[in-house]
């Protein structure tokens, strides 16, 4: 019986459709795409960020309607509440049914608003060739049909 | 020659819109006058001759609420030297109820704000000031002139903290001095704008 509820366990465990990574550097970030991937998107939310959590459908729309050509990963700056937890996540993602690549962000706010040269709101959502070159952004939540379009439109023209 | 133009008209246009989006350092900080969650009045601000903190925040942002602390702090810190500071709660609170006066007195009167508390009720002084999110800090001199914007610190974490924009700007400004950080990028939760009418 013991060994059941162990195995369940296990099974609840691996279970789990959260791929979240850590990250502590935002030049980093680009290191988790797959190198198949011509078209690289980041998406910056948090499970605090109410915009955030509704925009997350319409994100998992985007990734399901693309192959290899492109990957999407979240970065979460969940971090930045201090009583915050990487499992809270998790269990968001989790709960989501969220699969695409997700990055625990616990460097500093400031730095990953630099780099990415948001105006310090979020969601924002941005794509890069592979050469980590900006060719689309889109601040606040995205519509998954008019995102798709756009990014359609960027992959045929890097044929 | 003719590109050159037309490249540095696009420039200066996508300048003047940016700057145009958040009251800029040297403009004049626009007048308010709102009601008082915690006692019901109406307070006029900022002040005439004082140098004023004008920190738009909210009850509902979590990233605003691990600022509390750290404002009511500061706020207990400098207002002895004169400084006075005004929480102004920009959010639509027919949408989130949480957002509403009665909420807003309750959080206020808990956790100790020995500052008032305002409802911007239609958005309208956040959108003056060009305030994006929660928290937003603008620091206005004794003569209306917007002298800092932007975050209190650049982190919520006491231990990561780098740059603590607010208290930089007070100190530089209480000591007659110009401010070496005039301007930062304020984070936190997007705000639950009133649609104007």
């Amino acid at each position: 019986m013991r060994r059941a509820a162990a195995l369940l366990l296990l099974f609840a465990a691996s279970a789990s459709a959260a791929n979240l990574r850590d990250v502590k550097d935002p030049k980093k970030i680009a290191a988790f795409f797959p190198p198949a991937a011509k078209l690289r998107v980041v998406n910056i939310w948090a499970t605090w960020c109410v915009p955030c959590v509704a925009e997350m459908p319409q994100l998992k729309a985007v990734d399901a309607a693309f192959g290899p050509e492109l990957a999407l990963a979240g970065v979460s700056m969940d971090d930045m509440i201090p009583e915050t937890t990487r499992e809270k996540v998790v269990t968001f993602l989790d709960r989501q049914k969220v699969s695409y690549i997700n990055l625990y962000y616990s460097g500093n706010a400031d730095d990953l608003t630099d780099f990415y040269r948001f105006d310090g709101e979020i969601p924002v959502t941005i794509a890069f060739n592979r050469a980590g070159k900006e060719l689309w952004r889109h601040q606040g939540p995205i519509d998954s049909a008019n995102t798709i379009a756009e990014l359609r439109k960027l992959l045929r023209r890097m044929q | 020659m003719k590109r050159l133009f037309v490249s540095m008209l696009l420039v200066a246009a996508a300048t003047a819109c940016f700057a145009a989006d958040e009251l800029a350092v040297g403009a004049s900080a626009p007048k308010f006058s709102l009601v008082n969650a915690v006692d019901g009045k109406t307070v006029a601000g900022p002040g005439a001759g004082k140098l004023s903190v004008v920190i738009f925040t909210c009850n509902q942002c979590p990233y605003a609420k691990a600022f509390e602390p750290r404002i009511i702090e500061l706020a207990r810190q400098y207002q002895p030297k004169g400084v006075v500071f005004y929480a102004i709660d920009p959010n639509d609170d027919v949408k989130y109820a949480i957002e509403s006066l009665g909420e807003m007195k309750s959080r206020a009167v808990e956790k100790g704000y020995t500052f008032p508390y305002l409802k911007d009720g239609d958005s309208a002084i956040a959108r003056a000031y060009g305030a994006r999110v929660t928290p937003h800090v603008y620091v206005v001199d004794g003569g209306g002139t917007v002298r800092y914007r932007g975050y209190v610190d650049d982190s919520a974490k006491p231990a990561e903290r780098r740059t603590t924009g607010l208290t930089n700007a007070l100190d530089d400004l209480l000591a007659g001095k110009a401010v070496s950080n005039q301007a930062t990028r304020a984070f936190g939760c997007t705000i639950k704008w009133v649609p104007s009418s």
